[in-house]
């Protein structure tokens, strides 16, 4: 099984769950290695102490805060850490939504919350929270510390297990007032608005995510397996833009006509 | 200060070419340290060390490259590598679309703000309008970075989101970790307790009734430090699972 990430306590009311965070993810990206470009050895990052040149053992090591006046403010990671003693080890549910409340842009990361351990009291607590979830259909919110920084975070059901979402926090989500959107003068008329959504009902289908594939890795793959073969790597042209048609109706009406015949 | 955006290009919407500006629409406000030497606060830099020699390596010597097997490397030029995007891609087709809410949250992983360019504003508040009204998001492929991203444009407000999404191959399947049974599965009285419970913490979801407290607590610690004051590590808690589930209900409905 893979490694936990984090383990702690999903407290609901006065009924604690031992649980271990997993990542939602799994990284099937392709990765590069810098090399020194003379014999190909995968260079290793090493921490030196710019004033002494000296290597710096990890433990060595502190993190440093700039104040606005200048001075250097230095914290151990047990300094730091006191900034989270509880939180860090509990994620308390304070509240309950329905997800449909909830803006995607919050979403920031998935992971899949389990049982801590084997105990009968962990296991039954876990599956009750889990059935509880399902039945009512809402997500948990509530807050917890990784590493070192402190996630709200949407806590459902998601086959047969409980799945957490960490989300950004309300002031990490820029306002949209001053991106540019057009004016009352080219609200679109009706007609145009008919002929957009017969356009969109037409090219409609269920989100399907499996259709979906990482292309760009794919053509990567291809490039290094080329690569180590000896083959030249051409590099595409840019495509052309499309730029604006002056008749909306008409562009509308033409690519209809195109997916009925097509 | 208005925003600058990180992307210019245009929507095709079939026929319909809508000329946007991408904008970050989220923005980190974690408090960030550097690495400090402990004993004097010097700066420490990273350095490229190469094992066999022990020697730092510039950076103009050094090149990518991926491991084919144990020791042997392909390796790439940055330009390569960029050749995966498949084309500087100026532009975003969408060419269906979605019911939003089918979308599982696991699949959001950045969103973006699109602006209206001066040219074709009528087509922007055409795609807006028609989305709106139809209560679907537009899916399309979006060329950024050198990567290509699945991408799925909503009309939020005035605006229109466009969010990255995760493919399907890169989540875990839940099910996938395994879990212990249980001898004894929840009664129904318990099942109703919790439910109770949930009904009583029930509330419409409003972000801005939820700050990083912790952000304000090292903001904090870094003060107390810098007055030279000393930091004591609090005792740690340890919450025990509760062995009678129905007696931690009852006491937690009495609670609320």
């Amino acid at each position: 099984m893979a490694r936990s990430l984090w383990s702690g306590s999903l407290s609901f009311g006065l009924v604690n769950v031992p649980v271990a965070l997993f990542s939602g993810v799994k990284d099937t990206d392709l990765h590069f290695r810098q090399l020194s470009a003379k014999n190909h050895v995968p260079v290793e990052i090493h921490r030196f102490c710019a004033e002494e040149d000296e290597e710096v053992p990890y433990d060595e090591i502190a993190n440093g805060f700039e104040t606005d006046d200048d001075d250097l403010v230095i914290l151990t990671d047990a300094e730091l850490a006191t900034a989270a003693p509880r939180k860090t080890r509990t994620i308390d549910i304070e509240a309950f939504v329905d997800l449909d409340d909830v803006d995607p842009t919050y979403y920031d990361h998935p992971y899949v919350l389990m049982p801590a351990g084997e105990a009968e009291g962990t296991l039954r607590a876990y599956r009750l929270l889990l059935e509880v979830m399902e039945r009512t259909e809402r997500a948990a919110l509530g807050r917890f510390v990784l590493r070192t920084k402190e996630y709200l975070a949407l806590i459902r059901a998601r086959d047969d297990r409980l799945v957490l979402t960490t989300m950004l926090w309300h002031d990490e989500v820029r306002p949209a007032k001053d991106v540019p959107t057009p004016g009352k003068k080219d609200k679109p008329a009706k007609k145009e608005i008919d002929g957009a959504v017969a356009l969109i009902d037409a090219l409609s289908c269920p989100w399907d995510p499996s259709r979906y594939e990482d292309r760009y890795q794919k053509r990567l793959r291809k490039i290094v397996r080329d690569k180590s073969k000896g083959k030249t790597i051409e590099v595409p042209e840019e495509e052309k833009q499309p730029s604006p048609v002056p008749d909306l109706m008409a562009a509308l009406e033409e690519t209809l006509a195109e997916i009925k015949s097509g | 200060m208005p925003p600058r955006s990180i992307w210019n290009g245009t929507i095709a919407f079939g026929l319909v070419a809508v000329p946007v500006k991408v904008y970050s629409a989220t923005e980190s406000h974690t408090i960030h340290f550097r690495e400090v030497h402990a004993k004097d606060g010097s700066k420490i830099e990273h350095r490229r060390i190469n094992p066999k020699t022990g020697k730092a390596v510039d950076y103009k010597d050094i090149v990518k490259g991926y491991e084919l097997s144990k020791g042997k490397w392909v390796e790439l030029t940055d330009d390569e590598i960029a050749a995966a995007a498949g084309g500087q891609s100026r532009r975003i087709d969408v060419d269906h679309f979605v019911p939003a809410d089918e979308i599982a949250p696991e699949f959001y992983e950045r969103t973006y703000y699109l602006g209206a360019q001066d040219k074709g504003r009528d087509a922007y508040a055409l795609l807006h309008a028609a989305l709106d009204r139809s209560g679907r998001a537009g899916v399309g492929h979006w060329v950024f970075h050198n990567r290509e991203r699945t991408v799925v444009l909503r009309p939020v407000d005035d605006v229109l989101l466009l969010h990255t999404m995760r493919f399907a191959a890169d989540l875990v399947d839940p099910s996938d970790l395994e879990l212990g049974r249980v001898q004894r599965k929840p009664s129904d009285r318990e099942i109703k307790m919790a439910s109770s419970l949930v009904d009583g913490l029930h509330t419409k979801f409003s972000p801005s009734d939820y700050s990083d407290t912790y952000r304000d607590a090292v903001m904090e610690v870094i003060k107390r430090k810098a007055s030279g004051k000393n930091i004591e590590p609090p005792a740690d808690e340890e919450p025990e699972a509760a062995d009678d589930l129905l007696a931690a209900l009852e006491a937690s409905l009495a609670n609320a």
